[in-house]
């Protein structure tokens, strides 16, 4: 993420003081965001977990184009790869693996597991981060409104916190999923079987569920931003209330803002998984890897490499995204207990 | 005291109302047709439109919603029809108050439903609950001993793997190779206590407790980690230490307190929530909670029992909030003001 | 047509692999092992033990009159609800599509045009509490069907067979149920069933010569206790007339139930020819998925011995089935047909239909689905199993599909190529793939295909008359074994064609010359006659391609090594008959 307002970052930086001083003496001259990218390089756990999601993202978004082009054949059958005689199971070991599919293939249908596990990275990741997108937006907005203006807005706002924390999460997705899918699917060009309508459905009800959260916490920064003289000051020379937000106050939540980003795609990747065991959300023949965990759910004895793979994946980047936060918690926060 | 208490109080049933009115209203603003789900596949209009009154579909949305609150407060009868009550009373059901619904699918009242799922969600909850608390502090605790150590790392990064996995992959690992193919557990199935004894009760649900505990220790691993490495740094600790009191009791006398205040708040809204149903892992192990419960509601399309559930899952939420938030006032005087 | 479960479709398989069979006996044969004493437990067919049936999916009604599923109206035919007649146990179709007496004396009597038809009930015959079954029993169950806005779900054949006039505002008939119907429904209803001591008489709108296979194979014509009736609230009730009776008198949707001895059941009333009734208990096991049920039945230890199972073997366990677990797998075809329909308001042109024919690669479809212990091939709309079925010759010889022949014909008309076609189905993995596999072909001729999977509303789609869809996927069972319950409720374009919906016709097929036959085979007052005009119009709907036959779906499971007597029979709509069915203890 590019920072751009380099004068103002020091005001979110909580209690500088509390490093030790010969490190103050040693570094003495750098940006707090430098401080924090040094103290971020400087742990192992977090630059790797940094290189597994940045992998990850370079898949996703690889991929459509290698499917484009042909490397990728997420697809394509090949019929002779299986054997019918067994109910379609790979022919050869470790789940028809050979040079051309490395995975091996899928069982029933031979198409490629290496192709559909990569391009599946691809939706998965695009649900999470347009959830991820949605609930930050939202709550993001809310915070800040609710923490500066305070009044009856804060108390709305937080009636409305409390009323979307109290619906069950799951429940309401799983519930609402035949009639929100159609519903979703009449604003969208596709039909309700179609994969735009079924994953915007998941996104949206993440997102719709997922803000109050990142309102809680933005809420809390801006309490604390709002009493900042640069701030009086925007209000003093009569600057809108949209300026305010926006250009003054936002810039200095960055911070909070990356961690909660960086640990709440963790989380809808994870929702996405679930939900295609129940069923909601895009559905194959396009891959996620969740819809492809679900359907192997069948072979785990049988095939179990074609069980274990996608779930291992899910682990992987998930594992990853919750230490990358937790390293970049660290970074800016040096104070933070490890 | 006592009028923070009622003031929480009235907040809650306040939300709990505004809940149950934006549940009808997200059920039934859809563009979907409840009566023509229920009636069937052969259905001719005329007989979609029976169906729709006698389901009482054909009313609005509000009208349905007050019918409902109603019905929680003093009971109803379903269908509501004055003549058919004196021709053939044995077609009229009694829902006594608190009504939740009727479930015109299974022809019992939503109550009778969650009556008989909801000891098993809580036997779930409870054995699971004891799992992951007494595992995850434990866990926490000895990582924090050996910080930095192979222990450490260990404890942590296998608990963060487990939390990683898809709940449904870690349950259908367990169902399939633990009790199937090595045969090492009995396929669980839900038995009470009255029928299997304690031994029954608990043999039979150890597995999915096991799932729902490996999700959910994760995050109180690092928790307790973290608070006991915190308050080791503390001066009253080091005091203690000074003062040449032995390791263990410092730290299950003096840290452990301190840890305990967050770590009871978590446990008890995690607790709350897992009462209302843990849907992956019940319908993994094919236990009839309220998780359950819910799948099979949304897969027959019964709008009463889902809007039931939402209701009451909400009900829990909400009164542990309070209990949560009335215990911070009992700890901490101040909160009482705010 | 017995509902034909979508999801049931995910499976499976061909010639009965009768090895575990043919030690188990014939239930059908002179032998009754029923009248052997309980002592000698251990041997097999004898009396004892707990037979475990695992079920997957939910039953939606258990109530005679709502239930309409294959497999649950066998199950309970041979446990808990009798009727006047019943089919027997047996393997050979000719034997058991012939219904025998079971509460009734004899087979019915019917007058000269089938129009009127008579049964006596048996004396001694009683219910579960002991009460003798009386003709006012059978009358009030056939009235609840009429309860249209009450009792939902089941078939409804009376409200059109019965003769009670129609309203003509509802398009329903005036007699609207024994709950709240008007004194001229009730007196006109009371007129087309009449009670004279035991003898019951049925009188018709037209002819219904094989009525009696609509009563064995459905339980719409079942008896039903007035003072018993909750209407809706009596879906998961289960009061017996037969060997078992339910534990704690109701079904648990989503857990099943325990069948035990009805000790008010008089096995002399009876035939072992319908039921042995062997195990001591039944226990109905619903919601594990399939593949836990066959990870249990594969493994076979503990309760799982004794089980048996309506779900199909997943093409995922078929590589585990072999050895001495396949002498426990039985392969037999199922009283369903998969077709696909073209939509006759888009594609109006004869040449495109022959050609999309041509094209239609059944054998890849059934392939890509499992291969041949999923589907065999079908040549017809109506499963072999039916009486009088013949191959449609239409659809006779090579099912591979052939896109060039297709292409000639698509370019000898002069029809522009490629031509843009939608494909809808019902959405399942296996179902993608398969439509997959058609598309090949298809393309290859000349089609332009685009596939269109749709969820759980399938039906309500196609049925729309304004769908969008030019080929849809269907699959249907004869509800008795005849075809009269196949092609006539499927392509008689009258009944089916309304505004809102074409009904179960789902191209919206019109044809004169098919219903003209349909008609004569409604009015033939014998068998023979209604078949040979059913044959007839089967080749009809042949020549104008009104649907093209895809496979036959095959039942492939496996049970418990210690259940004993177990068979598929086509009075169990080829699930595992519970009639002859026992455990070895």
């Amino acid at each position: 993420m590019t920072v751009q307002a380099s004068n103002l970052e020091s005001e979110h930086l909580p209690d500088p003081t509390g490093a030790p001083e010969s490190d103050i003496a040693k570094i003495a001259g750098k940006s707090p965001t430098k401080l924090a990218m040094d103290r971020f390089r400087r742990d192992k756990l977090s630059m790797i977990s940094f290189t597994v999601v940045a992998v990850y993202v370079l898949i996703g978004i690889s991929a459509p184009f290698l499917v484009k082009f042909g490397v990728l054949d997420p697809t394509g059958f090949n019929k002779e790869l299986v054997d019918p005689s067994t109910g379609g199971l790979p022919i050869g070991s470790y789940g028809g693996a050979s040079w051309d599919h490395p995975f091996g293939v899928e069982p029933g249908t031979g198409r490629d597991v290496l192709s559909r596990l990569l391009y599946g990275v691809t939706f998965s990741l695009t649900i999470a981060i347009s959830a991820t997108i949605i609930a930050i937006v939202i709550g993001t907005v809310l915070g800040i409104i609710s923490g500066f203006t305070g009044g009856w807005v804060d108390s709305i706002i937080g009636r409305a916190i409390d009323l979307t924390l109290s619906f069950p999460q799951t429940l309401m997705l799983l519930a609402l999923s035949s009639m929100g899918v159609a519903t979703v699917a009449k604003f969208m060009p596709g039909g309700e079987s179609d994969n735009l309508p079924n994953g915007a459905y998941v996104v949206i009800v993440l997102g719709l569920f997922g803000w109050p959260g990142i309102a809680r916490i933005i809420r809390g920064q801006v309490l604390s931003v709002r009493e900042r003289e640069f701030v009086d000051a925007a209000v003093l020379i009569g600057a809108s209330r949209r300026r305010i937000y926006f250009k003054e106050i936002l810039p200095n939540l960055w911070a909070p803002l990356l961690v909660t980003f960086t640990l709440t795609m963790p989380a809808y990747i994870s929702a996405e998984a679930a939900l295609s065991f129940l069923g909601v959300g895009i559905i194959p023949p396009t891959p996620t890897l969740g819809n492809i965990l679900r359907s192997s759910i069948n072979y785990s004895i049988g095939d179990f490499m074609f069980f274990f793979t996608p779930a291992f994946l899910i682990m992987v980047i998930v594992v990853s995204f919750n230490l990358l936060g937790d390293g970049i918690r660290d970074a800016l926060d040096p104070k933070a207990a490890r | 005291m006592f009028a923070y208490v009622v003031r929480r109080l009235f907040i809650g049933v306040i939300l709990l109302i505004v809940m149950s009115l934006v549940t009808f209203m997200l059920f039934f603003l859809m563009p979907q047709d409840p009566a023509r789900v229920a009636c069937g596949k052969n259905c001719s209009i005329a007989q979609i439109k029976q169906t729709e009154k006698a389901l009482g579909y054909d009313k609005p949305a509000l009208t349905q919603w007050v019918d409902f609150l109603q019905g929680v407060v003093v009971g109803r009868e379903y269908p509501e029809d004055k003549t058919l009550r004196e021709k053939a009373p044995e077609l009229i059901s009694d829902c006594a108050a608190p009504c939740l619904g009727y479930s015109r699918v299974n022809q019992v009242t939503v109550a009778s439903e969650i009556k008989e799922a909801f000891p098993v969600s809580l036997s779930l909850a409870v054995l699971a609950f004891l799992m992951w608390i007494i595992g995850g502090v434990l866990f926490g605790v000895i990582a924090a001993v050996t910080k930095g150590t192979v222990i450490d790392r260990g404890i942590v990064a296998l608990s963060l793997v487990f939390y990683a996995f898809p709940t449904f992959f870690i349950g259908l690992f367990l169902l399939k190779f633990i009790a199937i193919k090595w045969g090492l557990v009995d396929v669980p199935s839900y038995t009470t206590i009255a029928e299997g004894g304690i031994g029954g009760w608990l043999s039979n649900l150890f597995l999915p407790s096991l799932t729902l505990a490996l999700f959910f220790m994760a995050g109180y691993v690092r928790m307790t980690r973290a608070f006991v490495l915190e308050s080791m740094t503390e001066d009253y600790i080091r005091t203690a230490r000074a003062k040449g009191l032995k390791r263990g009791p410092v730290l299950f006398k003096h840290t452990m307190r301190a840890a305990l205040t967050p770590l009871v708040t978590m446990a008890g809204l995690d607790f709350a929530g897992l009462m209302g149903g843990a849907i992956i892992t019940e319908s993994v192990f094919n236990f009839n909670g309220l998780g359950k419960l819910v799948v099979d509601a949304n897969v027959s399309y019964d709008l009463p029992t889902l809007i039931g559930l939402v209701v009451l899952l909400g009900a829990f939420v909400i009164v542990a909030n309070i209990i949560v938030d009335v215990l911070y006032a009992v700890i901490d005087p101040r909160v009482r003001v705010a | 047509m017995v509902k034909y479960r979508k999801r049931l479709l995910a499976a499976t398989a061909a010639i009965a692999l009768a090895a575990g069979l043919a030690a188990c006996g014939g239930g059908s044969d002179d032998k009754s092992p029923d009248n052997s004493p309980t002592g000698d437990a251990g041997a097999e067919g004898a009396k004892g033990g707990t037979l475990y049936y695992y079920i997957y999916a939910p039953y939606e009604h258990v109530d005679p009159q709502r239930t309409y599923v294959g497999v649950e109206l066998t199950n309970f035919r041979r446990t808990i609800y009798r009727s006047l007649v019943a089919f027997p146990i047996s393997e050979d179709a000719d034997v058991a599509n012939t219904p025998v007496p079971d509460l009734a004396t004899d087979v019915g009597t019917k007058n000269d045009d089938a129009t009127e038809w008579s049964f006596t009930i048996k004396d001694g015959v009683k219910w579960e509490d002991g009460q003798p079954i009386t003709c006012d029993d059978f009358k009030y169950g056939a009235s609840r069907v009429f309860a249209t806005d009450v009792i939902t779900g089941g078939p409804n054949y009376l409200l059109s067979y019965l003769d009670v006039p129609t309203d003509k505002s509802t398009g329903l008939p005036i007699y609207t149920g024994p709950y709240n119907s008007s004194p001229e429904g009730q007196a006109a209803f009371d007129k087309a069933i009449t009670c004279d001591g035991n003898t019951i008489t049925y009188k018709f709108n037209k002819p219904w010569p094989d009525f009696p296979l609509a009563v064995a194979s459905l339980s719409m014509m079942d008896p039903y206790r007035k003072d018993k009736d909750q209407g809706a609230k009596s879906n998961y009730q289960m009061f017996s007339n037969g060997p078992y009776r339910i534990e704690g008198s109701m079904w648990n949707k989503n857990k099943g139930a325990t069948f035990v001895r009805n000790d008010n059941y008089d096995e002399t009333t009876d035939s072992t020819d319908i039921r042995m009734a062997l195990p001591e208990e039944i226990v109905f096991n619903v919601g594990q998925t399939t593949e836990t049920i066959y990870d249990q039945l594969i493994q076979d230890s503990g309760d799982a011995q004794y089980a048996v199972t309506s779900q199909r073997v997943p093409p995922a366990y078929y590589s585990q089935i072999v050895g001495d677990i396949e002498n426990r797998s039985v392969l037999v075809p199922s009283p369903y047909v998969d077709y696909l329909v073209p939509n006759f308001r888009r594609l109006t042109d004869p040449a495109v239909r022959e050609a999309l024919k041509v094209a239609t690669d059944a054998e890849g479809w059934i392939n890509a689905g499992g291969g041949e212990k999923a589907y065999a091939p079908a040549e017809s709309i109506v499963n072999p199993a039916v009486i009088g079925y013949q191959d449609n010759p239409a659809f006779s010889g090579p099912q591979a599909g052939d896109p060039d022949a297709a292409k000639k014909i698509l370019d000898d008309a002069g029809v522009q190529t490629p031509y843009p076609i939608k494909f809808t189905y019902p959405q399942s993995d296996t179902a993608d793939k398969q439509a997959a596999a058609l598309r090949e072909t298809w393309n290859k001729a000349g089609f332009d295909v685009t596939l269109d999977p749709l969820g759980d509303t399938y039906y309500d789609v196609v049925q729309q008359p304004d769908k969008d869809s030019d080929v849809m996927w269907a699959g249907w069972g004869s509800d008795w074994p005849s075809a009269i319950t196949v092609t006539p409720p499927l392509f008689d374009s009258r009944p089916n064609l309304t505004a809102n919906s074409d009904g179960q016709d789902y191209g919206a097929y019109k044809s004169d010359e098919f219903n003209k036959l349909v008609d004569e085979a409604a009015n033939a007052a014998d068998v023979d006659a209604q078949t040979a005009a059913l044959q007839k119009a089967d080749e009809v709907l042949g020549k104008d391609v009104a649907y093209i036959p895809l496979e036959i779906a095959q039942f492939y499971f496996l049970h418990g090594s210690k259940v004993t007597g177990y068979m598929n029979t086509p009075a169990s709509s080829m699930y595992p008959d519970l009639g002859p069915i026992g455990v070895e203890q």
